[in-house]
Parts: structure tokens; sequence; C-alpha cells
């Protein structure tokens, strides 16, 4: 679903990224981790169209990406809804861009809302919720695109560590339930573990892939589990590699 | 209480004028009773509401001109930093010039009609309309810009949807400000050159030594700003209940 071959990046001089090739399947979750600064947020910008490659091409289901697909989604790390919209039409908003009609897609937005637990809150504004379950609708407005790939930079980093856990499960559940190609940014090596069928370890200046590692451990997992624990043992000794 | 407190200090002030006119024994000449500038409206109501009505026409009218110009030149200085360039020292630059220097120009141009009034509101009032719409719309969070861009949204939709409905309480901060300079651009007009209007009133009962009349059209003119400023907060209040 997404092909990345050579893919290298520089702001100026600052070389963020270099030769990275990738492949991502229809259905799997790739979960790419690293340190500050090695360019993580360059690589998802990139395959959404935010950003043209220096070198290199960029694919997504066979085509090149020049600009923003409607079939692509990206999540922030802060939920960046519109405050002066209710839950429900920050939910369509995605719809009303595109230039379709939210009223076709109301029930979807409310079987999603009710998906992650939200339920009754459909006219509720922003600010009357707390940042998880803001995240949630965030979660949504991604969903209700329908993209076949979804881009996430470390959606969960500005929760408390007990919402963080509730939202990685849930995401869990949901990717269980609709599956689609995901890369996912994170700095937890836990949270990696938990969600991915594959881990991206990048290293620092400029941005290359230094590992690419299977998880390979059968699903629903729980944080917590021991099978879990011994990979991000695995991996916190790798992310040590790149750090010294 | 909303209501009783703003009056409590109209009275006090009432008061204090009058008792101040007693106790100094100023002449009536140079400093009216309250009394006195009351008469003098009740000598000519029906005249004084018909100025006063010309006035509030050529500041609403040249008000809902600034809005109309103001806002659409925001959009453009916000969507292109070459206009921006081009445009915005200018802008400052016609702010600068004190307005009373170019009301008699205007007034030449213009002639002696609610035009010249009118364009005078406007050169008052467009400046605050669009530095407060153009810096609200640029202060949209970038995440949100980044969101639109992210959906492939198209230019119009950046702009209505997300920055100018994003600087909508900034917007109207600068529409408060302009609409009490407005009651000034149509006064400043009205006493360069008028055959109506409120300034006209005081700028005759000036020369005629009328200093009660004077008076009277003064307070109607506070009366005109304090309903304009405050209409405009209800309507804010209606638009932005959240605010
Ligand atoms: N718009 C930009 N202009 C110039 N340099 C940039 C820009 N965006 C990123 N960089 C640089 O590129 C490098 C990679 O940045 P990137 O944001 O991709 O890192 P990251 O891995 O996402 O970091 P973090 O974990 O802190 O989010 C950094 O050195 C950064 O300073
Ligand atoms: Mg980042």
């Amino acid at each position: 679903m997404i092909t990345l071959r050579g893919v290298s990046h520089s702001f100026g001089g600052v070389h963020a990224l270099a030769g990275i090739d990738l492949d991502v399947d229809e259905h799997e979750f790739v979960a790419v981790i690293g340190r500050s600064g090695c360019g993580k947020s360059t690589l998802l910008r990139l395959v959404a169209g935010l950003l043209t490659p220096s070198e290199g091409r960029v694919e997504v289901a066979g085509d090149p990406v020049v600009k923003p697909r409607r079939d692509v989604s990206f999540m922030f790390q802060r939920p960046a809804l519109l405050p002066w919209r209710t839950v429900l039409s920050n939910v369509l908003l995605p719809i009303e861009v595109f230039g379709l009609s939210p009223r076709a897609y109301r029930d979807r937005a409310h079987e999603l809302l009710g998906l992650v637990g939200l339920g009754g809150f459909e006219q509720r504004l922003p600010h009357e919720l707390s940042g998880g379950m803001q995240q949630r609708v965030s979660l949504c407005r991604s969903l209700i695109q329908s993209p076949r790939v979804m881009l996430m930079d470390e959606p969960f980093s500005a929760l408390d560590a007990i919402t963080r856990t509730e939202l990685s499960e849930e995401l869990q559940r949901v990717q269980l339930e609709l599956p689609r190609a995901v890369v996912f940014v994170t700095h937890s090596v836990d949270e990696a573990v938990l969600l991915a069928d594959r881990i991206v370890v990048l290293s620092p200046r400029p941005g290359r892939i230094h590992e690419l590692a299977d998880v390979g451990l059968p699903r629903p997992r729980a944080l917590g589990q021991v099978e879990l624990d011994q990979v991000s043992r695995e991996l916190r000794g790798l992310l040590g590699e790149v750090t010294a | 209480m909303k209501v009783v407190l703003p009056v409590l200090g109209l009275l006090a002030l009432i008061g204090a004028w009058w008792l101040a006119t007693i106790v100094f024994g100023v002449d009536s000449f140079l400093v009216p009773s309250p009394a006195d500038v009351v008469a003098s409206f009740l000598e000519l109501p029906g005249y004084l509401l018909e100025q006063t009505l010309v006035t509030l026409w050529e500041a609403v009218a040249g008000f809902g001109l600034s809005i109309m110009i103001g806002v659409p030149l925001a959009l453009l200085i916000v969507g292109s930093t070459v206009l921006e360039r081009m445009f915005y020292p200018l802008l400052v630059a016609l702010n600068a010039v004190p307005k009373v220097a170019i009301a008699p120009i205007v007034v030449v141009w213009f002639g002696f009609g609610i035009e010249s009034k009118v364009l005078m509101v406007v050169l008052v009032c467009i400046f605050p309309i669009v530095i407060s719409t153009a810096s609200g719309m640029k202060s949209t969070p970038h995440e949100l810009v980044e969101l639109f861009r992210s959906l492939d949204a198209p230019r119009r939709h950046e702009f209505f949807k997300l920055r100018l409905r994003h600087a909508l309480p900034q917007v109207f901060v600068g529409l408060k400000v302009a609409i009490t300079l407005a009651v000034i651009g149509a006064v400043i007009g009205e006493f360069v050159g008028a055959r109506a209007g409120l300034g006209y009133v005081i700028y005759t009962s000036g020369a005629s030594a009328d200093t009660s009349l004077a008076f009277a059209a003064m307070a109607l003119l506070a009366v005109i700003s304090v309903a304009l400023f405050y209409g405009l907060g209800y309507v804010e209040k209606k638009v932005l209940p959240y605010a």
C-alpha cells in the first residue's frame, strides 16, 4: 500500500532523512521509533504528500504521491479540533472539505463515535471534553475518511499514562475491526510493541532505517504481557545502540 | 445591576456638573447647566433628532462600507505575501495621516453632501478592521492549518471555514474600536463642510455662541456612540455565544 524507495529529504542544509526503503502492506501496522529529531515526522509528512522528497520516490496504492490524498488520513500529536464546532461536525469536517454531503455521513459519524465510547457526546464542544476524549474525536475524524492509509504522529504522547494505555488498546481494537495500512510514530517502545506488526528503528542525523523488527506476537495483545516485555527489552537495546 | 450601575454613573456625572455650575457660579454662556441643555433640546427637538439621524446614518453607512472593503482587504493581505508587502506599509502610512488634515480635501472632492462624510468614516474605520481581521487570521494555530492542508482543502475552505472563523473574536475587537471612531469621523467631516448633522450643529452654534445647543448636540453624539457600541456588543453575543 505504501512504498518508499531511496527517499531522502533535506530542509535547506539540514539532512533529515537519507535512503529510506520501506514497504507497508494493505493491512499492516508499522510503528516508527527513534530519538527526537531523527526525521519521524518528516517521514510521515512525505507519505502524506505534505512534503515532496528531495530524492527518491513515495507511492501510495501504486501512485506517486504528489499532494495529500483523500484516502490517507493524518492524525497529529494534538487533537486539532475546531473549537467552535461540535464533536459531530468536527468529525464530519473531512466530508465537508471533500465536497460530499455531511448528511449522508451522519450515521457513520455516530457509529464511529460509538465505537470509541463517545456516544451521546455528539453535540458537545471540544472544550467540554477531556484530552483523551478529544483525541478520540480526532481518531473518528480520521476514520470517517475511510482511509486506506492512516498516518499517526505521536497521537497519544500528550496524554496521561492511564488514558494513553486505554487509547492504545482501543486503537488495537479498531485496527482488528477495520484493518488498514498504518504508520504510527511513537516514543514509547511498549506502545509500539503492543500495536505494531513491524517496528522501524530510525537512527538520527540523517535519519536512516537502523533496524526493521518483526513483532510476530498473536493478537489481541495486552500491555504487561511477558512476551511483550521481552520484545520491548530487545528494542530498548537496539535504541541504545542508536543513541550511543 | 447591568443597567443600574451605568445609570448611577451617569447621574453622578450630571449631578457633579450641575453642582459645579451652581457652586462656582459659572456663566451659562461658558458652561451651561444640565437644565439649560435640556431646555435648549426641548426648543428644537424635531430638528435635533433629524440632525442626529443624519450623523447616525453617515456613521453606520461608513462603518458598513469599511467592513465590506476591510475584510476582503485583510483576506488579500493574509492570502498573498506579495500584496501584503505592497499594501501594508501604504495602509499604515494612510492611517498615520491626521484625518483632520484630509477632511478639507475630501470635502473639496466629494462636496458638502453625505458622500464626503461617509468617506471620512471609512478612512478612520478601515484601519482597525483590516488590522484586527488580518492579525486574527494569521494567529490561526499551525496544527489546524496543517489539518486543512492534510485534507487537501481548497484555499477558500482554509480561509472561510478556518482562518476567518478563528479570527472572528478579534474581528469584533477591531469593529468595536472602529464603531466609536465612526462617529468621530462623521463629525470631523461635518465640521469642515456640511449642511446637516450634529457636527454641523455644533460648528454653527459655536459661531453664534449658543453653548447650550452645542452641549445638547454633544450629548446626542454621546448617545449615538454608546448605542452603536452596545448594539455591536449585542450582535457579538449572538454571533459568538461562547467567546
Ligand atoms: N520545516 C522544517 N524546516 C527546517 N528544518 C526542519 C523542518 N522540519 C523538520 N526539520 C528538521 O528536520 C529534522 C527532523 O525533524 P522531524 O520533525 O522529522 O523529527 P522527529 O523525529 O519527528 O522529532 P520529534 O520526535 O521531536 O517529533 C530535525 O533536525 C528538524 O530540525
Ligand atoms: Mg515529530
